[in-house]
This record gives C-alpha cells, sequence and structure tokens, in this order.
C-alpha cells in the first residue's frame, strides 16, 4: 500500500492552473490538462480497484505507479475517463519484466511505447484506425499514447537529458497509440489472435523506434508489396534481432490477401526477405556472431523468426503507404506485451 | 476561490534504490567487485579502472560479473554475492 501524494491548492483560474504545471515541471512541452480533483476521481471511478494499487513499477528508479498515479496522468494527458482502461492495460503490460521498462526509457535508443488496441473498444472509444492512424486529430489515440508517455516521465522520473538519455529520439515519444482497423483486415484481429475473444479488447504495448513508411503505389502482387517491406527491414540501419511491427494498409492488405495468403505466410516471406549477408553486416561493423548464432540462419535476418513480426491492418483507404517500426535497441532488448483492456486475470 | 491539483508523481520515494552506501574511510587494501552491463567495451573498461585501484591503494579485484543484458537489473542474487565479498563495486557502462 502507498500513500497518497501530494495536494496542490492553486488559484481557481484555468489558464493559471496550466502554468503552474509547467512551473512545476509536470508536462511534456505540451500544456497539460491540470490535473484538478474531480477529474482524477472520475478517472478512477473506471476502476474496480483501490486507487493505491500498484501497477507498475520501474526497475531502476524503483518508483511505483499506482491508479491515482496513472489516473492523474491520463487527465493531464487529456484522456476522457472511458480510455482509463486502455492506459492501465498498457502501462500493466509494459511492466512485464520482458518488455524491460528501464532499458526502454533510458537508453540511447530512444524509444517509444507504441499501444496498439484491437477490439471493440476501438470502436467504443472512438479511436482512430484509418486515415492519419499514427497522425494527429483523434482524441483518444492522442491522449492515451500521451499518458504512456507522462507517466514514464512524471511518475517514474525518466526526464530527457537526466534519466532519458535518448541520443534523438522521436516524434513518437509525445504520443504513440493506434488502433487495429479490423474492418478492413483479412486476418483475425490482434485481439482474438491473442486468444482473448470476440469481446474482450486487447492493448499491445511495443518499444518502438522511428516509424518507416514503406511506398508502393506500382506493386500487385504480394511479392511486389512485401519486397518493399522486407527490404526495410533488412536496411543496414534497422537490421537487429529484435522484433518488428508491420502495419500494412487497407490498399496493401487487399493485394497481400487478395490471392489467399494468411498472416502467418505473410510474415514467413518477411522474415525470410530480412536478411543480409554476414559479409555485409560485417563490412558496417554490425555483426555479433552471439546473436548470429542464436538465429541459426546462413545470413543475418531481422528477429529470431516470423513470430517475431507482428503485423495488422491500420490506415486510409487510399494510398499504397505501409509502414515498418523497428524495435528500439541493437540487440534484443525489449519484446512486445499484450494485455486485455478491462479485465484483471490475475485477481 | 482555489481548486486542488493532483500530484502526478509517484506514491513512493523509490526504496532502497535511491539509498547510497555508506562511504569507506579509505580505499587501501580494499577487495573489489566489478560488474560489468555486457556491452562490447564494458570488462575492458573495468578491468583498466580497477588496475588503477590495485596500483595505487593496493585493492584486488574478488568478482567480476557479467550481466550480459545491459537493459535489465543484475540478478539480485549476484548482487548479494557482490555485496557480502566485495568491500566496493566498480560498475560501467562500456559501450
Amino acid at each position: 500500500m502507498v500513500a497518497a501524494k501530494g495536494v496542490h491548492e492553486v488559484e481557481d483560474d484555468a489558464l493559471a492552473a496550466i502554468d503552474y504545471c509547467f512551473e512545476r515541471g509536470w508536462t511534456d512541452g505540451l500544456p497539460v490538462v491540470p490535473p484538478e480533483r474531480s477529474r482524477v476521481e472520475a478517472m478512477l471511478a473506471m476502476e474496480g480497484r483501490p486507487p493505491e494499487t500498484v501497477i507498475a513499477s520501474h526497475p531502476a528508479t524503483g518508483l511505483d505507479c499506482s491508479l491515482q498515479g496513472a489516473a492523474v496522468n491520463a487527465v493531464m494527458a487529456g484522456c476522457l475517463p472511458e480510455y482509463f482502461p486502455v492506459v492501465v492495460a498498457a502501462l500493466e503490460a509494459a511492466n512485464e519484466p520482458e518488455y524491460s521498462f528501464h532499458a526502454s526509457t533510458a537508453s540511447t535508443g530512444g524509444s517509444a511505447p507504441l499501444v496498439i488496441v484491437s477490439g471493440p473498444a476501438v470502436r467504443e472509444l472512438g479511436m482512430n484506425s484509418a486515415g492519419n492512424v499514427f497522425g494527429p486529430g483523434n482524441r483518444a489515440n492522442a491522449t492515451i499514447g500521451r499518458a504512456m508517455r507522462l507517466i514514464i516521465m512524471n511518475v517514474f522520473e525518466m526526464l530527457p537529458g537526466v534519466s532519458d538519455q535518448s541520443t534523438q529520439g522521436h516524434p513518437g515519444k509525445y504520443s504513440s497509440c493506434i488502433a487495429e482497423r479490423a474492418e478492413s483486415s483479412p486476418w483475425d484481429p490482434l485481439h482474438v489472435e491473442f486468444g482473448y475473444g470476440d469481446d474482450i479488447s486487447s492493448a499491445t504495448v511495443f518499444a518502438g523506434s522511428g516509424f518507416c513508411n514503406v511506398e508502393n503505389h506500382g506493386g500487385n502482387t504480394p511479392e511486389s508489396i512485401l519486397d518493399c517491406i522486407g527490404d526495410a527491414m533488412a536496411s543496414l540501419a534497422c537490421i537487429t534481432i529484435g522484433q518488428s511491427v508491420v502495419v500494412l494498409s487497407p490498399e496493401h492488405a487487399q493485394i497481400v490477401a487478395g490471392t489467399g495468403w494468411s498472416r502467418a505466410d505473410v510474415c514467413q516471406y518477411l522474415f525470410a526477405q530480412a536478411n543480409r549477408t554476414v559479409e555485409v553486416v560485417q563490412r558496417v561493423g554490425k555483426y555479433v556472431e552471439r546473436e548470429h548464432v542464436r538465429q541459426g540462419t546462413e545470413h543475418v535476418h531481422r528477429g529470431f523468426g516470423p513470430e517475431d513480426i507482428l503485423l495488422l491492418v491500420a490506415g486510409g483507404d487510399a494510398g499504397g503507404h505501409s509502414c515498418f517500426i523497428p524495435s528500439w535497441s541493437r540487440t534484443r532488448a525489449s519484446i512486445m506485451q499484450s494485455k486485455p483492456i478491462g479485465v484483471c486475470i490475475d485477481c | 476561490m482555489s481548486i486542488e491539483l493532483m500530484d502526478p508523481g509517484a506514491d513512493g520515494d523509490g526504496g532502497p534504490t535511491r539509498v547510497t552506501a555508506p562511504r569507506l574511510a579509505s580505499l587501501d587494501g580494499k577487495k573489489i567487485g566489478l560488474l560489468s552491463n555486457g556491452k562490447a567495451n564494458a570488462e575492458l573498461l573495468l578491468r583498466e579502472t580497477a588496475a588503477r585501484f590495485e596500483k595505487e591503494h593496493g585493492c584486488s579485484v574478488v568478482h567480476f560479473i557479467d550481466k550480459r543484458n545491459a537493459g535489465k537489473p543484475a540478478d539480485p542474487a549476484y548482487l548479494a554475492k557482490l555485496a557480502a565479498e566485495a568491500d566496493f563495486l566498480i560498475t560501467a557502462v562500456g559501450d
């Protein structure tokens, strides 16, 4: 059990309260919604557990995030109360040891926790899974991702230039949350694939580096589209033994699945394509023999196998733009994690 | 009139991870533990640093532990062994 932290009495003036949050160093550089008590209580009302329940801990700072701490930061991010279960699920996913909460928030690699929401919650919360899915314009997408960043900064004190030593970081560190466009996907939605069932939504968290756009407007076979994605995955800039997220646009998904390719077929093909010869990887100084031995392949591939690729569909109807998001880290320091939303399996 | 803002910080203080170890009165003849983060040059950096202590203060290295994964905390069993057998620890990011 943890005690509630301080309450700050400030002038009943919205602008003054926003300024106060800046003065206290509580923001990501953008204005926040002042975490006024009633807003926090409304957020907490979405949870069945007591506010002091610890839902995540930071291995290096030793700091705990309670539901209360998560709720305060969710308010500040601009979340509506109904978004809170998604924030909680994403945070609990990131708390799994294999996700590596410390390194992913401290490393020079500069990752962002990309939250991927799948299931009925996408529609219920009005999330954007279509055009501009990674971009601005949707409150749920924008604020759920931002809540994760504010929690990392305010609760865990992973602060840019201090404990967060990102060499460059990337824009997704402000907010990185997308929704799966299940209605345009030829395959089972992720939440079903994960075994949560039709009615249970899921939040997946992936420590992602910067976004790599994959453009192909001329290809009209699965191979032509997937060769472009595989090439991006195999780039010398990105090739590591880490995991990958591949988000196909509806147009690309239609081409790829139109001839019957399953999700497993696609991932198998991408893994096979995403390789470089040992000589080339050695030449640029990135070859690590012990990692290559673990792969058990002639060439150096991205990841350990097809199962290291999370494949989903999202984006607008028009446009031959998909994307590949490489994992953070030069090796395999973080493994993506998923949790059901609003369902407590352990309690 | 005022409103109440809830503090967005952590509830606790981080516990033992934020407590500084007691300072040694002297380095002379002390036993050194080395904890490598597993990165490419960590061992080189640690060995070179320890050599300075050995030469200048008569210290000796009693343990070298490589935690292999820079991104994860050291195994508590390793840390307990180091704490029991070394007078001080040197750790470093040898990238």
